[in-house]
């Protein structure tokens, strides 16, 4: 595998250094959005922002229709695009098992992190909080730095109900994550970026993961959410 | 992407897009009084487009310090130990203040009126207001995820924008009519300059993957089609254009309505495209 590695900042195949990953298998989530309550109770994340989220589509045609679910956070990019694109240095990669992670007391709020990530996995924090007093600078995902580092896995799936998520070492070829992606068919989103994402998926179909036409002509009620989530978010 | 998503937000909002046109008009002003010491008939226009674009720099500045959101922290843009030469921001950052100082020194010598040393930092300060247009390109090209910022056309688009711009702010102060011909020049190149990119921008999207498809439909029968197409294209960049060609076009009055125009094309071009690549990635 080591021949896949291109740039230095990347782990792949490194002896010694673990590079952690999550695999999500979409045929095991039942939708039941524990992992993003679980996630917001470990990290105060605050209303209307999420560091894991769970969107769904109705696919099929009736009477043969199910929905699919597509949990999302950070993918922990190998090569990520907001660690290059960070003026002052605040996103940057743990070397001893990937994780991307932020300096809060650096970041200047310039959000051209937000702008390089190909999948939305950064937002930027309200200037008011409940219990944590980290305010207007962007978070994002850290796959549950501080749980790992003490040899637990993440919240989020620590708590999921279907095993979906499953979380491990990559470098470590008789771990499950390693094991699955070895042995199953997997597939990342958008791999067309060259990010290297370190979350792999099981079941996911690239025509319903992807923005379709329907974008171009949404539903209006769903626009007016829009605004209103603007409104109070800008 | 799915039928129930939460809502994403643009990362980068339209003050950005004032910001790239006032740098644009402050860059071009530079060059205009520096190539006074080089070309006699601008050297009627030297310290009033230095003024100018010291003006506009300050504004600039202050524009981009208030959209971080922890301006006091723009100080960490200057500290060598936090500094990532990878970012183009960081280079912005960089190339923005050196200009700062540049035009402070250019300001003090021209006021001494010694030729040489003002000269001098004509050339250098030229070269970094050339920058100005170039790094706000990079910032966008870099994302390597957003249609129609993912192109290497961005930075010279952005300055022939610039150089557009500030031409058409110059005329408004310009007196002579060498100058005058010399400012009509600037305008019809710049602006048949950023017509042929847009052609090519436009192309390039329409056969994009998806998303950049589906931003060619935001910029042109969407939500963006009546500043994209009816300001920046129609009004700002072609109804100059014809304006110029025209025998009144040659006079200042027209020059000055040409002018006018360009001026609100820039800005609508600015704001679209920088809105443009974004509006897709909200649904993801």
């Amino acid at each position: 595998m080591s021949e896949l590695r291109i740039s230095s900042i990347e782990t792949r195949g490194v002896p010694g250094k673990k590079r952690y990953a999550m695999v999500i298998d979409l045929r095991r989530c039942i939708g039941c959005d524990a992992c993003m309550v679980a996630c917001k109770a470990e990290f105060d994340v605050p209303l209307g922002v999420f560091r894991t989220w769970v969107p769904y589509k109705v696919i099929g045609k009736y009477p043969t229709v199910r929905k699919m679910f597509l949990p999302r956070l950070c993918n922990h990019c190998d090569d990520p695009p907001c660690v290059r694109s960070c003026p002052v240095g605040a996103t940057y990669k743990v070397d001893d098992g990937g994780f991307v992670l932020q300096h809060y007391d650096r970041c200047i709020g310039c959000k051209a992190c937000m702008a390089s990530c190909p999948y939305n996995a950064r937002f930027m924090l309200p200037k008011h909080r409940t219990y944590t007093d980290i305010t207007r600078v962007v978070d994002k995902c850290t796959f549950c730095h501080h749980r790992v580092t003490q040899g637990l896995v993440p919240a989020c799936v620590q708590t999921c109900i279907g095993r979906s998520r499953i979380f491990g070492d990559m470098n470590d070829p008789s771990s499950e994550v390693a094991y699955l992606v070895n042995t199953m068919p997997t597939q990342v989103l958008r791999p067309e970026e060259g990010t290297k994402p370190h979350v792999f998926y099981i079941g996911a179909d690239r025509n319903h993961t992807e923005i379709g036409r329907k974008i171009y002509d949404p539903q209006s009620a769903i626009e007016l959410e829009r605004d209103v989530y603007n409104r109070n978010h800008s | 992407m799915l039928e129930f998503n939460i809502f994403h937000l643009m990362p980068w909002s339209g003050a950005y897009a004032i910001y790239f046109f006032v740098i644009g008009i402050a860059a071009a002003m530079f060059f205009f009084s520096a190539l006074s010491w080089y070309r006699p008939e601008f050297q009627t226009i030297r310290t009033q487009s230095f003024n100018i674009s010291f003006i506009l720099l300050a504004a600039g500045g202050l524009l981009l310090i208030g959209d971080l959101t922890q301006p006091l922290r723009f100080l960490n843009i200057m500290n060598p130990a936090y500094l990532n030469f990878s970012s183009p921001l960081a280079w912005g950052g960089l190339n923005l203040i050196s200009f700062g100082i540049v035009s402070i020194l250019y300001f003090l010598v021209m006021r001494k009126n010694d030729e040489g040393n003002s000269r001098k930092l004509a050339v250098v300060g030229a070269l970094l207001a050339l920058g100005l247009p170039i790094y706000t390109g990079f910032d966008l090209t870099v994302h390597q995820n957003r249609p129609v910022w993912n192109t290497p056309l961005m930075p010279v688009l952005f300055v022939a924008l610039s150089l557009l711009s500030g031409a058409a702010v110059a005329t408004f102060i310009a007196k002579g009519e060498k100058l005058l011909v010399m400012l009509r020049r600037f305008m019809l190149w710049s602006a048949g300059a950023v017509a042929a990119m847009l052609v090519s921008l436009l192309g390039t999207t329409a056969y994009g993957g998806s998303g950049s498809e589906l931003t060619f439909m935001f910029m042109t029968s969407g939500s963006l089609g009546a500043i994209f197409v009816g300001l920046g294209i129609l009004a700002g960049t072609v109804a100059p254009i014809a304006v110029l060609l025209t025998n009144s076009g040659k006079q200042q009055g027209g020059m000055m309505l040409a002018g006018a125009l360009l001026l609100v094309g820039g800005m609508a071009l600015r704001y679209s495209i920088l809105i443009s690549g974004q509006i897709v990635q909200t649904y993801y």
